[in-house]
């Protein structure tokens, strides 16, 4: 079927697509329009397949927003982002977006640290840029990892002029260490806004830390989505406690980025870590 | 009905969520998330599973229950002057037939969509005989009786295909009262993981949905056509014009595209050019020359 100029869906050309690590790619498409809206946090509907299968569209975050597109940082998890790792340049393809409610990057609180795990370091170079604009100055990061190899992105921040703090499991880069804990060796504190992503565990011990110092801690969950944009409720996660009579949120328009405190984490250990 | 294209209740929302994609007045009505009295949580994560050419799902019905849609969510349909067919779900009769009235004492339907046929907001593990109503034909028969009684409005029972014999069920509908049937809501599925061993949705077992279950549905719509004098809405994996004059070649009189609002949000709209196109590629005068014309 003819895919149609509809607002919000646009044909994107892949510039480049190439390989940073094992199993890792970086995207980086033309799609002006959508650039000119998207803030960093927010997230796009990728259509990995010209057939109907597979069926769905991939939920994808702006690794980095640039003037004519943005970049994508992707980990081949199934056949969709499979398809999407054999693009070549010059291919079109269907972007839906941009969706979800992005980062708060103001300026309102002292200092800023990121906390990257593995893939979840994608939506942060674009926090970055984004903090660096609307605070004068690059955030810290924390980039923890399993290995070297899965350190992503620290060229990135570095060339931001951000402090680059890693770690890494098995100590083969950085400290030995898990993300929570360097992030409490920085010691934060009630005027320190911390921005999470990554594994659910992660997460969760990243948040009792920066909550403990009375920090504020944002995270950026993933989720199978369908629709991408609060229609289908296939996304939801559970919150802490009902608001507004609904104890549901949905990753998609509620999110992706959440104020730590509302998440129920033990509902998520309970659920399958995606 | 202006063209006889719907959108599937729960792919949809409740019709504000595609706003900023297309003007959904260009529909021949929308469809609503099935609504209860009460708002519903739904079913814990994960809900949602890919599938071959379509997914899985197991929301649970979740929906801000009538109060909520009447106050917040019917105005905006009401102002897009679209028709709206109101999808209802109730756990007795009573409370169906409550809804059907609130619906039509409110004037935020123009038609009713009985479901009938959910298949995730029962125990998947409890479960033995039949779990859902449209199982069952005196359930049907019990059901839809209540639910006529309380409204003058057009009255749809949406079926499950997880029958012998469709045509049974749809009977049932007639006899009782409904003026359609809505062909089909989703196969009963599962998926495992087979590295955690885990299913792969909180609820177990879900809906399937999508273009896999196209052909399936096709045959139901022609099976249910044959013995029904009721016209039928069909539904199933549409994904384009030709999938939807396949229904109506089968019998159905009207079609709602579900799933594939998912993937491309202005599917149904899609559907509607499409299929005036071929109506004029075809030199065919009235939509309606197509139902039940397949030709052997």
């Amino acid at each position: 079927m003819a895919e149609r100029d509809v607002r919000f869906i646009h044909e994107a050309e892949v510039l480049a697509n190439d390989a940073v690590a094992p199993g890792h790619l970086r995207m980086r498409v033309r799609a002006e329009e959508m650039a000119r809206h998207a803030r960093a946090g927010q997230f796009c509907m990728v259509q990995t397949a010209r057939g109907l299968a597979p069926f769905l569209r991939r939920p994808m975050c702006f690794e980095r927003i640039l003037p004519d597109g943005f970049q994508l940082l992707y980990k081949i998890e199934g056949e969709g982002t499979r398809l999407l790792a054999e693009m070549t340049p010059g291919t079109r393809l269907s972007i839906q977006g941009p969706l979800g409610n992005g980062f708060d990057a103001g300026p309102d609180v002292a200092r800023r640290i990121i906390v990257a795990g593995g893939i979840g370091v994608a939506p942060f170079p674009a926090l970055a840029d984004a903090i660096l604009a609307a605070c004068g100055e690059p955030p810290e990061v924390v980039l923890a990892a399993r290995t070297r190899d899965m350190l992503l992105c620290a060229d990135l921040f570095g060339a931001l002029g951000c402090r680059v703090h890693l770690a890494t499991d098995d100590g083969s880069a950085g400290e030995r260490a898990y993300a929570a804990q360097m992030l409490e060796r920085l010691e934060p504190g009630p005027d320190t806004r911390v921005y999470a992503c990554g594994p659910i565990i992660m997460m969760k011990t990243t948040a009792d830390v920066a909550l403990a110092a009375g920090a504020e801690c944002h995270v950026s969950l993933e989720a199978h989505m369908a629709c991408g944009d609060g229609a289908c409720l296939g996304c939801v996660v559970e919150a802490r406690e009902e608001r507004e009579g609904e104890r549901m949120v949905r990753v998609c328009v509620d999110g992706p980025v959440f104020d730590a405190r509302i998440i129920d984490w033990e509902a998520r250990d309970h659920a399958h870590d995606l | 009905m202006k063209n006889p294209v719907t959108v599937a209740s729960g792919t949809f929302g409740y019709g504000g969520e595609y706003d900023r994609y297309f003007d959904v007045a260009r529909l021949g009505a929308v469809t609503t998330k099935s609504l209860s009295l009460k708002p519903r949580p739904g079913n814990r994560p994960p809900r949602l599973v890919e599938t071959p050419a379509g997914m899985l799902n197991a929301i649970g019905l979740q929906n801000v229950g009538i109060d909520a849609y009447l106050r917040d969510k019917a105005p905006f349909l009401r102002e897009k002057r679209v028709p709206i067919i109101g999808n209802i779900y109730g756990a007795t009769p009573d409370e169906y037939a409550e809804l059907a009235r609130r619906l039509e004492a409110e004037d935020a339907a123009d038609a009713i969509e009985a479901n009938l046929s959910c298949p995730n907001v029962h125990d998947a593990q409890r479960a033995t005989g039949p779990v859902l109503v449209s199982q069952s034909c005196e359930a049907i028969g019990a059901y839809t009786r209540a639910i006529r009684a309380a409204t003058r409005l057009p009255l749809f029972v949406k079926l499950t295909p997880n029958v012998m014999n469709i045509q049974e069920p749809a009977l049932a509908a007639e006899e009782a009262g409904a003026d359609g049937v809505c062909l089909i809501n989703t196969l009963l599925g599962m998926a495992i993981d087979a590295e955690t061993r885990r299913p792969k949705l909180s609820n177990i077992v879900g809906g399937l949905s999508g273009p896999a279950i196209r052909p399936v549905a096709v045959k139901m719509v022609w099976d249910a056509a044959r013995a029904l004098r009721i016209p039928i809405i069909g539904t199933g994996g549409i994904a384009c014009a030709a999938d939807a004059i396949e229904f109506l070649l089968a019998g159905a009189t009207a079609v709602s595209v579900g799933s594939m609002s998912f993937r491309q949000p202005d599917a149904a709209v899609q559907v509607v050019e499409g299929i005036e196109a071929y109506l004029r590629r075809h030199g065919i005068g009235a939509v309606t020359e197509l139902i039940g014309a397949m030709q052997v």
